[in-house]
């Protein structure tokens, strides 16, 4: 028993096993996405019959009436994965930082600008977290889901910071899927131009999806 | 042939405590079939001459193999050419060009003097990966021990890496995994390297966290400024030999 807790504590300082877990815990966040997106995409359903309820207050509703303690699991659950992943990168940011002394001219031979970027875009992410729980989750009846996010995405500045945030989500997804696979040793030199390719894919089509919400409401789609 | 005349902005500094600062230096009538260290090499000889002190650099065998010469040539190691800077000739510039000319920079990697840095933290990277079990004395025979195509040509591949510590000095964190992954790789690959794999590949990382080097973060810096081709596929691999190592050593299998 001691051998594994030894080893777990190694583990767990070491740099390699600091970013296996970054890498569990945002495949973890990368679940969420689609799993959000998909119950996002039930506001394009419209309504359940001729003047009925719209198919997203449905599914707002039907994830409040889950038991409160598996509602509250989740809740807690995500919030750990999300401390995880945001403590230990931060972490690692300034173990990086310190290990590095500057150039007075700097050279980049082939990093992406999403991969220089990850902890400002990974900020920008959490204010934007932040506010939408805020806006939409802690402020919100989910019986009356579709008005509020009418509400808020007819406000041109409210849907304009929603899709800046989301662009930073593309390029922290852009950067983060194809170094997750790398990460978890599973990538090769023939494999890694795919992985680049599922990555911008991925990216496009989660945050193309997500998007769509407030620039249907912009261009009168959605009303 | 022609000859070039260039501005160089050279990184100065007497010592490790010294306060280090760019200087300009003219480099005039420099062949360009001369290398990199041939042009430093005759502006040395022209501050010699006026009495100054020469730039102080790395160099040994100047054909590429040794691994010493370093020199970060505008922001990239050796120039970002896939070649080492003694290999690196100054028909690749081009006349009345500014070269930026700045060590191998990382805290790991302490400035010993003007572009001089001591890279020992790599060695002792290699020193805690241990011995290898072969028997020694007289030359085993050929094919005695069986070992795919591809297996012998990914060790060969991962054994080229000459240990200049570019990838450390490219890497926007400064870390030196493709340096480790590169040395563990090129016996873990081979069945002479099986006995110690899962004791090589945890003393080498946790050696390599100890000397200071940054965190990976993917970025392939490493790979785009290697002088050998190293490939960041033994970066994929030392982190699966390192998963695959530390569930044995929790569990205590010794295989």
């Amino acid at each position: 028993m001691n051998d594994i807790i030894t080893t777990a504590c190694k583990f767990v300082t070491s740099s390699i096993g600091r970013k296996i877990l970054v890498a569990l815990t945002g495949s973890c966040l990368l679940l969420f996405l689609v799993g959000h997106l998909a119950g996002n995409m039930t506001i394009y359903g419209g309504c359940a019959g001729e003047g009925g309820t719209s198919w997203i207050d449905f599914y707002a509703t039907g994830l409040h009436s889950m038991p409160a303690w598996l509602l509250w699991a989740i809740r807690l659950g995500l919030l750990a994965v999300a401390l995880i992943h945001i403590v230990l990168t931060l972490v690692l940011k300034y173990e990086n930082y310190n290990a590095r002394t500057h150039y007075q001219k700097e050279g980049t031979l082939k990093a992406t600008l999403s991969s220089r970027t990850m902890v400002l875009t990974g900020v920008m992410i959490l204010c934007f977290l932040a506010f939408h729980l805020w806006q939409l989750t802690f402020n919100g009846d989910p019986a009356n889901c579709y008005d509020h996010i009418k509400a808020a995405f007819t406000n041109p500045w409210c849907s304009a910071f929603y899709i800046v945030a989301i662009c930073c989500l593309f390029m922290h997804v852009r950067h983060g899927v194809q170094s997750v696979l790398q990460t978890f040793g599973l990538a090769t030199r023939k494999v890694r131009p795919l992985y680049n390719i599922i990555a911008v894919l991925f990216g496009i089509v989660v945050c193309g999806a997500f998007i769509s919400i407030p620039a249907a409401f912009l261009t009168g789609l959605l009303h | 042939m022609a000859n070039l005349n260039l501005t160089l902005k050279v990184w100065r500094q007497e010592n490790a405590q010294a306060q280090g600062r760019i200087e300009t230096y003219k480099a005039t009538n420099i062949p360009d079939d001369a290398s990199f260290l041939e042009m430093l090499d005759i502006v040395n000889e022209g501050l010699v001459h006026e009495g100054k002190e020469p730039i102080h650099f790395d160099h040994d065998c100047r054909e590429g193999i040794c691994g010493m010469c370093s020199l970060t040539i505008n922001g990239v190691p050796h120039g970002g050419k896939k070649v080492t800077t003694c290999q690196l000739h100054m028909r690749q510039f081009k006349d009345g060009d500014t070269i930026w000319i700045e060590p191998f920079r990382a805290a790991a990697f302490p400035l010993l003097r003007d572009l001089v840095v001591d890279r020992t933290a790599l060695d002792n990277i290699i020193a805690a990966g241990g011995f290898v079990d072969v028997r020694t004395g007289s030359a085993p025979n050929a094919n005695n021990m069986p070992v795919r195509k591809k297996t012998a040509d990914a060790a060969f591949d991962a054994a080229a890496c000459i240990g200049c510590g570019a990838c450390v000095a490219s890497c926007k964190n400064s870390s030196a995994m493709l340096f480790t992954s590169a040395k563990a790789a090129h016996l873990n690959l081979l069945p002479q390297g099986q006995p110690e794999k899962n004791k090589r590949v945890l003393a080498m990382v946790r050696q390599m966290d100890a000397m200071g080097f940054g965190n990976c973060t993917n970025q392939y810096e490493c790979e785009a400024a290697c002088p050998k081709g190293i490939s960041v596929d033994n970066i994929a691999k030392l982190n699966r030999d390192y998963m695959i190592a530390c569930a044995a050593e929790a569990v205590g299998v010794y295989s």
